[in-house]
């Protein structure tokens, strides 16, 4: 019941994204928690599609140095 | 035809004479491969998510041109610009739909400018608040003195 009540759902298909740019860090910050992790799908709710596309922009914006592989919580 | 997009990183601390004559260079060196440059601008100086060369900051340009078709010497290009030492890190990309033409004042407009103006927004308030507590303080001053004169 409990997973009744949860909220959710795509967030890209919320709002008719259907290419994610690996140069948008501020969406793709939205989906990596505060080590750099990225989220997994079965809590974001995105589909299974797009998540494969946001993969491949957050791996390649982690290459570009644009976002990081791994962030220290505190230091 | 493919269309391809190329984002490099330059070292920060170069003029821009020097900037210039990298991105020329680059220009060069993707005419051997008869692609069509579409784009060549600088996106902008920012922080690197984790340090490359011992540098934090890098300045950010995007090459954005048409494929000519021809394999091998795309490769070649690739291997220049990973031996080429001014430049930290690059990515080539291909893209999906034509890159729409840049155009300096458009886009100025929208991101960049907004960002400037908050900077500027607050910038002012700082100075705003400084110039009324200076304000305050004379007053406050004037109507210590003054009275000190009725006397």
């Amino acid at each position: 019941m409990a997973f009744q009540n949860r909220n959710r759902f795509c967030y890209f298909k919320e709002n008719g994204i259907t290419e994610i740019d690996y140069k948008d860090v501020k969406l793709l910050r939205r989906f990596v928690n505060d080590q750099g992790k990225i989220i997994p799908r079965r809590v974001t709710g995105s589909s299974a599609k797009m998540h494969r596309k946001l993969v491949r922009a957050i791996k390649r914006s982690r290459s570009i140095a644009l976002m990081p592989y791994v962030e220290r919580g505190l230091e | 035809m493919s269309f391809y997009e190329t984002l490099y990183i330059v070292d920060p601390n170069l003029e821009n004479n020097a900037l210039e004559k990298i991105m020329d260079e680059i220009g060069k060196e993707l005419a051997k491969t008869k692609s069509k440059i579409i784009n060549h601008r600088i996106w902008g100086k920012k922080r690197l998510a984790y340090q490359i060369d011992r540098q934090k900051y890098g300045s950010y340009i995007i090459l954005q041109f048409e494929g000519g078709g021809n394999q091998d010497k795309m490769n070649e290009y690739d291997i220049w610009m990973r031996l080429n030492n001014s430049i930290l890190r690059h990515i080539t990309v291909s893209l999906k739909q034509k890159p729409e033409l840049y155009v300096e004042d458009n886009n100025a407009g929208s991101k960049d400018s907004e960002e400037s103006t908050n900077q500027d927004v607050s910038e002012n308030k700082e100075v705003q608040t400084s110039d009324s507590e200076k304000e305050k303080d004379s007053n406050t001053k004037e109507e210590n003195t003054e009275p000190k004169e009725d006397e």
